[in-house]
């Protein structure tokens, strides 16, 4: 009001004057100004949240519509955009249209990210996004989409010509684009275009560009037994051989406290194997060997020997020749087995309880043993042995919640569980006592795993960390905190150096346990990562998520070998055979599956060039329990596998 | 907007004592509830079943969950079981916890309930170098079903548990079944109209080592007759297949029959069969109420409700005017195959008023649509046949009236026994105007070389069928009497054409009879003289 009685004050006061031509002039201009009035309702509609249903709707129809080369890579970008728009209408506070427009485009996301859409569709409001991590994480971090030229420029080109500026500032603001010159890239190398939550990508290529000695420890006892082979075609007595070794070492170290000297001695020894190697069966001499970064236990003689021993009768495993299986079959458990393990020789078996118990039984005194003998008569003994052996086990008492994971020793005297009520118990199976109480963690600890030579251990918890212990301290060595949300599942490498993790925000990671310092991220799941397992040679990491889906990882490239959907839910537990050349897994769908690494594994040696060609773990066998989920794999020394499962009544 | 309504934020308020809860801030809380109770549901409870390594969420994971969050645990749901939830009775989405209320008395005296069996570790091979072994700790090798239907059985064997199991039942086909099965669907389906089929049928019917085959044969049936209601010629192979099988005396079809007799009732019952104007749906009508009555008089005693339901079905359908007038044809056809008393029971009382609503279909210028008139004739002359029917039987009651009939006399007589037919028919169209009337005259014509036939296409001209369709609705029933039926036309050829003219007379003389006359005289008036080819010569002719 006040506007336009200035405006006529002017106007009166300049035809008083008789500025004919200034009034003109700001006449003309006024109405200039007229069409910018107009377009105030447009703009109000801009502001509406009709805009963000609009402007996606228009963009997803564009999308479906385009060029089928081209399809794919824009239909990726629906996804980011949704769920950015709904979180953009929630900031807002229009709550009805945020959770109208979330179930309006639901349908077209569900088969990718449906978890993701159930966990975002409590979203309600604004203080909801922050409080929620994946929101939060979604809100912080920019999804990486990879998309050729023609592509980008298209998209661009649409979202300037149709005006819908909302969507462009999401594109913008949210998503950072890869653009990469040439043709787009094909449907099935979509692996990392899945993963778009997660730390910022750069750090991740950060991250992923350190370099990880991923090789097997020097003068392990592989490394000596073949040595010890070697030597013996030279017609030389390899007991001699290695005792005289063993006092030598014993001599010089005598004790974790004489590392150097040890060191040196073991340089000593590499140089000799490195001539040594020979043997083109065994995959373990290729790899490159690293030091210890922590100060190993040393192996009791007659534990070495029985070892070594274990070594030279092992069955040699490939796709031809595939492992026996001997199954540990919990009955009666009443929905109550939370976790089980096994031992390395396999006459032990450890099930974790939801009442906080921990039940040991001693298979060995069950049967005459679980392990050795394939015939058929051991096996009946073995079964009639059940009936008295039921009283076999001992039970271990301590915890105060569910125990939701247990771990042996790798010379099964001692034992480890994790439990709800955030402590960590080191148990001994001849003193059948408690012998430390592990505090430090603040939630549930999920998992915990001994290191491959014993006296440390890894857990992993609720509290998104994972933490290195050793047995004789009751504080955490290290402390591994960078995952997002929960650390599910925790890893040794073969060397000891690095543990790995899968989490709850699907990624896995690779720690150094020296430094502490994340090596690797390796980003491909879609869901929670469950199980992780690492090859013997040190070089291939396997994970297993929810959905029943296995990636096979280069520890040094951090690139997907060979993702496959191997199951139909849950993989709760993966194991690599004794010398690499076969991964078991085990699922919820209470199958048992077998798959080829060696192939796939060469096969990807040979296609590096084409990264295109993404191919598939071979599955070489397939083997259905009766309605027993496989909770526990192991392949013994002998490379014998060893599972175990509670029979659930459905 | 939220999942949770605001009345369930006011109904928990007022739970814990806040009775003055403002709408404004129910309404702010809703949100705020969903999104914690999916938070704990959701992320948190799942959390745990995945660690409990599980599939499913227990009320136990709930508990963790809460715990986790710092939260008070809710009491009172310790099982280790899932919670089984019911339905509630007419709602979609309600379910509750069967929550019984328990006599603490009856709680403290019942005796302690056995211990849980303890939980053991057994071990066996899953595989011996790859090879599963054939043992009955593993699932079985050929099993097609799904791992988690192979219910571990042998544990409870080895241990004596008491484990409860349902073993599944596996039904094995050897390899000359199924493709005899896949031979007989295909010549159905396909090529129903060749000798091959015939010579299946025959199997079918004779054939004592099919019976693994009839639970997959009435599925295809129920199957195949649902999908191709369009098709008549396969309907007709699907009902001639059901014939088979009923007629087969190796197969044990009773358990089926449940699976068989929807089939049957839709080819009789149903509003379009076939999807041409040809097709001749009627005949299929009659087919199948012909096989649904066998089946009721097979097997009524030992499904005692089984006819009772057919005749439900089948008289609601007849009396629904608002269904179509091929329902109608259906249903009496149907109830006429169940037997004369079915006809006296439910169709008579009925007749009546159901003339008078048939009647304006019937004539020319009320129902412009020759199709419907058609169908309305039909109908009337499915009536017609079924009470003529019930007529006969109550009128062969009388068995001082019955005199056994003079074979010779049509023997040395046929040609006038035709030109007797010739005339009836002739005066029945003058009264009644039936479309077909060429056709059944032409029907007679063409079999002069068997009295019985003949008659029986007499019945059939006079009741508007075709010569086939009622051969096979009316020669069945009336087998036993069809010697004096075919005796009418001689003895009426000695009465000579006074016949048409007494029949008031005659209808009069009955009243003597109270039941039968009563009966034949209020059917004569409601259908005219039509009705008194079903009347029995002999007693005609005594009269007369």
């Amino acid at each position: 009001m006040e506007e336009e009685e200035l405006q006529k004050a002017v106007l009166t006061y300049l035809r008083k004057k008789g500025f004919t031509k200034t009034e003109l002039a700001l006449q003309e201009e006024q109405q200039n100004r007229l069409p910018s009035h107009s377009d105030l309702p447009l703009s109000r509609l801009e502001n509406s949240p009709g805009r963000y249903k609009n402007g996606y709707s228009k963009l997803r129809s564009w999308a479906h519509c385009s060029l089928d080369l081209y399809k794919h890579e824009l239909l990726r970008v629906l996804y980011p955009v949704y769920i950015h728009c709904f979180m953009d209408l929630v900031a807002e506070g229009h709550m009805q249209d945020a959770r109208e427009f979330f179930q309006n485009f639901r349908e077209d996301h569900e088969l990718m990210h449906l978890r993701d859409l159930q966990k975002l569709e409590g979203i309600l409001s604004p203080s909801h996004l922050e409080e929620m991590e994946l929101a939060r994480s979604l809100r912080q971090n920019k999804v990486r989409i990879k998309i050729c030229e023609y592509s980008y420029d298209l998209l661009l080109q649409y979202l300037q010509k149709t005006q819908s500026f909302s969507i462009l500032g999401i594109v913008n603001e949210r998503i950072n684009f890869e653009v990469s010159p040439g043709q787009p890239i094909s449907i099935s190398d979509d692996a990392e275009v899945v993963a778009l939550v997660g730390s910022s990508h750069d750090l991740a290529k950060h991250i992923n560009q350190k370099e990880v000695r991923w090789g097997l420890l020097e003068d392990s006892v592989e490394e000596r037994l073949e040595k010890g082979n070697s030597d013996s075609e030279k017609a030389e007595d390899e007991n001699k051989e290695i005792e005289p070794e063993e006092n030598k070492k014993r001599s010089a170290g005598g004790g974790k406290q004489t590392a150097p000297s040890k060191k040196s001695k073991k340089d000593k020894l590499v140089a000799a194997t490195g001539k040594n190697v020979r043997s083109e069966t065994s995959t373990v001499a290729v790899a490159p060997r690293v030091k210890p970064e922590l100060t190993l236990p040393v192996m009791p003689m007659e534990v070495e020997k029985m070892i070594i021993n274990d070594l030279r009768n092992r069955v040699q495993l490939s796709s031809m020749a595939l492992p026996s299986v001997c199954f540990y079959t919990f009955i009666n458990s009443h929905n109550g087995l939370n976790c089980s393990a096994i031992s390395q020789d396999g006459s032990f078996v450890v099930g974790g309880f939801s009442d906080s118990s921990l039940k040991v039984w001693d298979m060995s005194k069950i049967g005459q043993s679980a392990t050795l003998g394939e015939d058929q008569s051991t096996f009946n003994e073995h079964l009639v042995g059940t009936e008295e052996g039921k009283s076999s086990c001992t039970v271990f008492h301590g915890h105060s919640g569910p125990i939701y994971s247990a771990t042996f020793s790798p010379l099964g005297d001692f034992l480890l569980s994790s439990s709800s009520d955030s402590t960590i118990r080191l148990w001994s199976p001849k003193l059948n006592a408690n012998l430390v109480c592990y505090k430090g963690h603040n939630y549930p600890v999920w998992d915990v795993q001994f290191s491959p030579f014993g006296h440390y251990f890894a857990s992993s918890s609720h509290d998104r960390t994972a933490r290195i212990w050793s047995m004789d301290r009751i504080q955490p060595l290290r402390i591994m905190a960078g995952h997002l949300s929960d650390v599910d599942c925790v890893q040794w490498h073969a060397n000891c150096n690095y543990i790995a993790t899968g989490s709850s925000d699907k990624t896995v990671r690779l720690w150094d346990v020296q430094t502490g310092e994340c090596a690797r991220i390796f980003i491909g799941h879609r869901s929670t990562i469950l199980s992780l397992a690492m090859s013997p040679d040190g070089r291939f990491m396997a994970s297993g998520d929810e959905d029943g889906a296995i990636m096979i990882w280069d520890l040094s490239s951090s690139r997907c070998i060979s993702p496959l959907m191997g199951h139909n839910s849950c993989v709760w537990s993966l194991a690599f055979s004794r010398e690499g050349s076969l991964l078991a897994s085990g699922s919820a769908d209470c199958t048992l599956k077998l798959w080829d690494v060696t192939s796939s594994v060469k096969g990807q040696k040979i296609e590096e060039s084409k990264t295109s060609t993404t191919n598939r773990l071979r599955l070489l066998r397939a083997l259905p329990t009766k309605s027993t989920p496989v909770y526990t794999l192991q392949f013994s020394r002998r490379n014998l596998l060893l599972a175990a499962g509670a029979l659930s009544k459905c | 907007m939220s999942i949770v309504p605001k009345e369930t934020i006011e109904v928990v308020a007022q739970s814990i004592g806040i009775s003055n809860l403002s709408p404004e801030v129910s309404l702010a809380l809703a949100p705020d509830v969903e999104y914690r109770l999916r938070e704990i549901m959701q992320v948190e409870a799942i959390k745990c079943m995945r660690h409990s390594k599980r599939t499913v969420l227990t009320a136990e994971d709930v508990d963790s969950a809460l715990s986790l969050r710092n939260v008070e645990p809710i009491y009172g749901f310790a099982s280790t079981d899932p919670l089984r939830f019911k339905k509630a009775v007419g709602h979609k989405d309600l379910f509750y916890l069967d929550d019984r209320d328990l006599d603490f008395k009856e709680v403290i005296d019942s005796p302690l309930p056995k211990a849980p069996l303890e939980t053991a570790v057994v071990a066996h091979w899953l595989a011996i170098e790859g090879v599963q072994p054939a043992i009955p700790e593993n699932s079985p090798v050929e099993a097609i079903v799904s791992p988690s239907e192979n219910k571990k059985s042998e544990n409870t064997k080895e241990d004596g548990l008491l484990v409860d199991l349902k073993l599944p039942v596996k039904h094995v086909l050897s390899r000359e079944l199924q493709l005899y099965f896949d031979k007989i669907t295909e010549l159905t389906v396909t090529r129903p109209e060749s000798n091959l089929f015939k010579e299946a049928l025959v199997s079918l019917a004779m054939d004592s080592g099919i019976h693994p085959l009839v639970p997959y044969f009435s599925y295809f049936i129920a199957d195949e007759v649902a999908r191709s209601l369009n098709d008549l010629p396969i309907l007709f192979a699907l009902m001639r297949v059901v014939r088979s099988l009923l007629q087969n005396p190796h197969i044990h079809i009773e358990p089926y029959l449940h699976q068989l007799m929807p089939s049957i009732i839709t080819c009789v019952v149903a509003k379009r069969l076939g999807s041409r104007i040809a097709d001749n749906h009627w005949e299929l009508r009659d087919f199948s109420a012909n096989l649904a009555a066998s089946v009721c008089r097979r097997y009524g005693h030992v499904y005692h409700n089984l006819q009772s339901r057919l005749t439900k079905t089948l008289i609601n359908a007849f009396l629904d005017p608002s269904k179509a007038l091929t329902q109608h044809y259906g249903a009496i056809q149907g109830l006429a195959a169940l037997g004369p008393s079915v006809i006296r029971l439910l169709v008579l009382p009925n007749l009546e008023p159901y003339l008078q609503l048939l009647e304006p279909e019937m004539q020319l210028e009320k129902q412009k649509n020759e199709m419907k008139r058609k169908e309305a004739w039909r109908v009337y002359g499915a009536l017609q046949c079924a009470t003529g029917k019930c007529l006969y039987e109550r009128l062969k009651m009388m068995p001082t009236l019955l005199s056994p009939p003079k074979h010779g006399v049509w023997r040395i007589n046929p040609r006038i026994a035709i030109s007797r037919i010739k005339r009836k028919l002739s005066t029945n169209n003058s009264s009644q105007q039936p479309p077909f009337k060429k056709m059944a005259v032409d029907g007679p014509a063409g079999t002069i070389q068997a009295i019985a036939t003949t008659t029986a296409n007499l019945q059939g001209a006079e009741d508007g069928f075709s010569p086939q369709s009622s051969g096979a609705g009316t020669a069945q029933s009336s087998a036993p009497g069809q010697v004096s039926i075919d005796s009418i036309g001689s003895r009426r050829e000695k009465g000579g054409s006074g016949a048409p003219k007494g029949s008031v007379v005659l209808a009069q003389a009955w009243k003597e009879d109270l039941d039968a006359g009563n009966l034949l005289s209020s059917l004569f008036q409601l259908f005219g003289e039509g009705i008194l080819s079903f009347t029995q010569s002999p007693e005609k002719s005594f009269f007369l």
